[in-house]
């Protein structure tokens, strides 16, 4: 069986930025099997935690302006067309993308680009701190959990 | 009318600030400004809150540093609450303190700021990253960082009860102490740390210090400002990243003032400008100026190179030597090139790592006596601490409930954000001339000027984008774009 890991990614005390764990929590209270984590990490942070797991799905909040608020979209890492999107680089390291080139290269197990599923949720306010979804992305996570849940 | 340049460090999500650089009629760079969008009402969002929270509350403003917000705040809620917490307490929080340097201190250096110096400022940006870095040093060093982290968050889960975010510092001490075997385990990784930083400072000394043309990189007048220097000290003038006196040094290196962590609105004041919404501390006493450099102007700096320039020394013996060598390879104190501050980063690598090892080996290190019960009733807390990118300041009121009526913080790099500012200023009015191309490597060169104290404005967890993907828009006396670059890695 393929060893999945579900990562709810953001930080749980900046509004809409919470939508990440806010999923995660959701899945676990479902019963969903496999592992769930929540992370407010990215970069070589977000690789070392993902070794290891042959297939991972990153839920989090993005900001593309082009999907009204609270769409929730779904696609492999490898579509990600701006690769600084989202939580998925930091800005104190590197992107997600040169962290998992730089992983591999050191012989770290981990997933291909293609398994790793990004559930992004547009989202509009990330910065101004509290510890509520707006209403558009609160009604956003149980889609974000359906969607989670047709690709175990 | 005049021409803009601007350097965006994208978007969406990222705390980050954008460059703009408006040129005048000549072609010459006229103005610079570093603007912040900052995050909002966190002060704000505090208040209302158990004092006791903000040790787990402010360890969620970072990502990158939540063991400096949580130690700060573990520090502030000490004095709200009026309790000294154990002897052992103190040395525990520090050891944590230690390894989550070393982390991060390595991280810098080999995904951020090592890549402009081992691939070169014009290198593509394409490899100018830690794949780029391990591709040109070897597999080995790329295996070694790794390494390193991950003793670094494994030390850090040990005693802070988790590898990110830790979570056991609280008023008067910590939640839980350590084993003899897990003492064991963190002296082991300890060593290998010190080992590891000895060979970073090695491998600096290859790359940077041979090389001729980085060495006048680092030297040139470029990168260089003449500004106060801030650091924490101990009782001998020595770096002390958890716990001392502030101590401030003028641009001569002569002591100007030190004072303790309560103390520091005697000496710390913020200048506002219209054109952003982060503030700009100076030295009060001194006064704001403007953006300028010199004694009579109070911007200071709080960074590695600054907490050397600011001490009198390291208080570990092979830190020492390399403290002795970085001076008197760069002439004598204080450095003012803002590129040496890459070399003070390994050298309190270096510190960080002895250190960690003499507070394992400390007998005091696993005693159970690592709380004091909190019996007074909270008034007001200060707590300071170095952050890897600056001093960090934590201040809280509370009512006789121990709820805080006000929260006031001053993080690390905005302690920097009018040296930064400078920094960008002059790089730019350096490089960019009359008919100069604006090339992807003078870019980057702009932005070697604000690598070097590794800004943190966003500083929420909100991981922001990777390696400061920029697009640079020039546009002509009319305001017509001209030329767009771009670069993602």
């Amino acid at each position: 069986m393929t060893k999945t890991l579900i990562i709810g990614l953001g930080n749980p005390i900046l509004g809409d930025d919470g939508i990440g764990w806010a999923a995660a929590d959701a899945l676990k209270e479902k019963g969903v099997r496999g592992e769930i984590i929540r992370l407010s990490l990215g970069g070589l942070s977000l690789m070392e935690h993902i070794s290891g797991y042959e297939r991972v799905i990153l839920i989090d909040a993005i900001q593309t302006g082009q999907h009204p608020i609270g769409t929730v979209r779904v696609f492999p890492l490898t579509d990600l067309r701006n690769p600084f999107s989202g939580h998925s680089a930091s800005a104190h390291d590197t992107s997600l993308l040169t962290a998992l080139d730089t992983g591999r290269r050191l012989d770290i197990p981990l997933p291909t680009n293609k398994n790793i599923t990004i559930v992004a949720i547009e989202a509009e306010n990330v910065y101004d701190f509290s510890e509520d979804l707006s209403p558009f992305i609160a009604a956003a996570v149980p889609v974000t959990v359906e969607k989670v849940l047709t690709l175990l | 009318m005049t021409q803009r340049i601007t350097i965006d460090p994208i978007t969406r999500l990222e705390g980050h600030g954008k460059i703009e650089i408006f040129l005048d009629d000549e072609g010459d760079v006229a103005n610079t400004y570093f603007q912040i969008p900052e995050l909002r009402g966190f002060e704000r969002f505090c208040v209302g809150r158990p004092v006791e929270e903000m040790p787990l509350l402010t360890n969620r403003i970072c990502g990158v540093c939540p063991e400096a917000h949580h130690m700060a705040a573990a520090k502030a809620a000490d004095a709200a609450y009026q309790v000294d917490p154990p002897s052992a307490a103190k040395k525990l929080r520090e050891l944590l303190y230690m390894a989550f340097y070393c982390t991060d201190h390595t991280t810098h250096f080999y995904a951020l700021g090592g890549p402009d110096f081992v691939m070169g400022p014009d290198a593509p940006v394409a490899e100018r990253n830690i794949l780029g870095v391990i591709h040109k040093v070897g597999l080995d060093v790329g295996r070694q960082v790794i390494q390193m982290r991950k003793y670094g968050h494994e030390v850090i889960e040990i005693i802070g009860g988790r590898k990110v975010h830790p979570c056991t510092a609280i008023p008067g001490g910590l939640t839980k102490g350590i084993t003899e075997e897990q003492r064991v385990e963190i002296e082991k990784k300890g060593r290998w740390a010190i080992d590891f930083a000895q060979f970073s400072l090695k491998l600096f000394a290859d790359v940077v210090l041979n090389n001729p043309d980085y060495l006048e990189l680092v030297i040139g007048d470029i990168y260089t400002h003449e500004t106060y220097y801030m650091g924490m000290v101990d009782e001998n003038n020595h770096i002390n990243f958890y716990d001392g006196k502030i101590r401030v040094v003028d641009p001569n290196g002569e002591e100007y003032v030190k004072y303790e962590p309560h103390e520091y609105l005697d000496h710390i004041a913020e200048h506002v400008e219209p054109w952003t919404y982060l503030k700009f501390p100076y030295l009060k006493n001194i006064g704001w100026k403007g953006f300028v450099d010199g004694k009579d102007s109070g911007i200071y700096m709080t960074t590695p190179l600054s907490r050397l320039n600011a001490s009198d020394g390291m208080a570990t013996p092979l830190a020492q030597a390399e403290y002795e060598k970085f001076y008197e390879t760069l002439g004598g104190k204080p450095v003012h090139q803002r590129l040496a501050t890459h070399w003070a980063r390994l050298i309190e690598l270096l510190y960080a790592a002895e250190h960690w090892v003499e507070l394992a080996t400390d007998p005091e290190i696993t005693s159970t006596d690592i709380h004091t019960v909190p019996t007074a009733t909270p008034t007001e807390g200060i707590g300071i601490v170095e952050a890897p990118r600056g001093t960090l300041t934590h201040h809280y009121k509370t009512d006789e409930n121990g709820v805080l009526t006000d929260v006031n913080l001053i993080v690390g790099t905005t302690n920097n954000y009018a040296p930064i500012s400078m920094s960008i200023h002059k790089a730019a009015s350096s490089l960019i001339k009359k008919g100069t191309v604006v090339t992807e490597g003078l870019l980057n060169m702009v932005e070697m000027a604000f690598r070097s104290y590794d800004p943190c404005f966003g500083c929420a967890t909100h991981s922001l984008p990777g390696q400061m993907p920029m697009e640079v828009t020039i546009r002509d006396a009319d305001g017509k774009k001209v030329q767009v670059l771009k670069q993602y890695c």
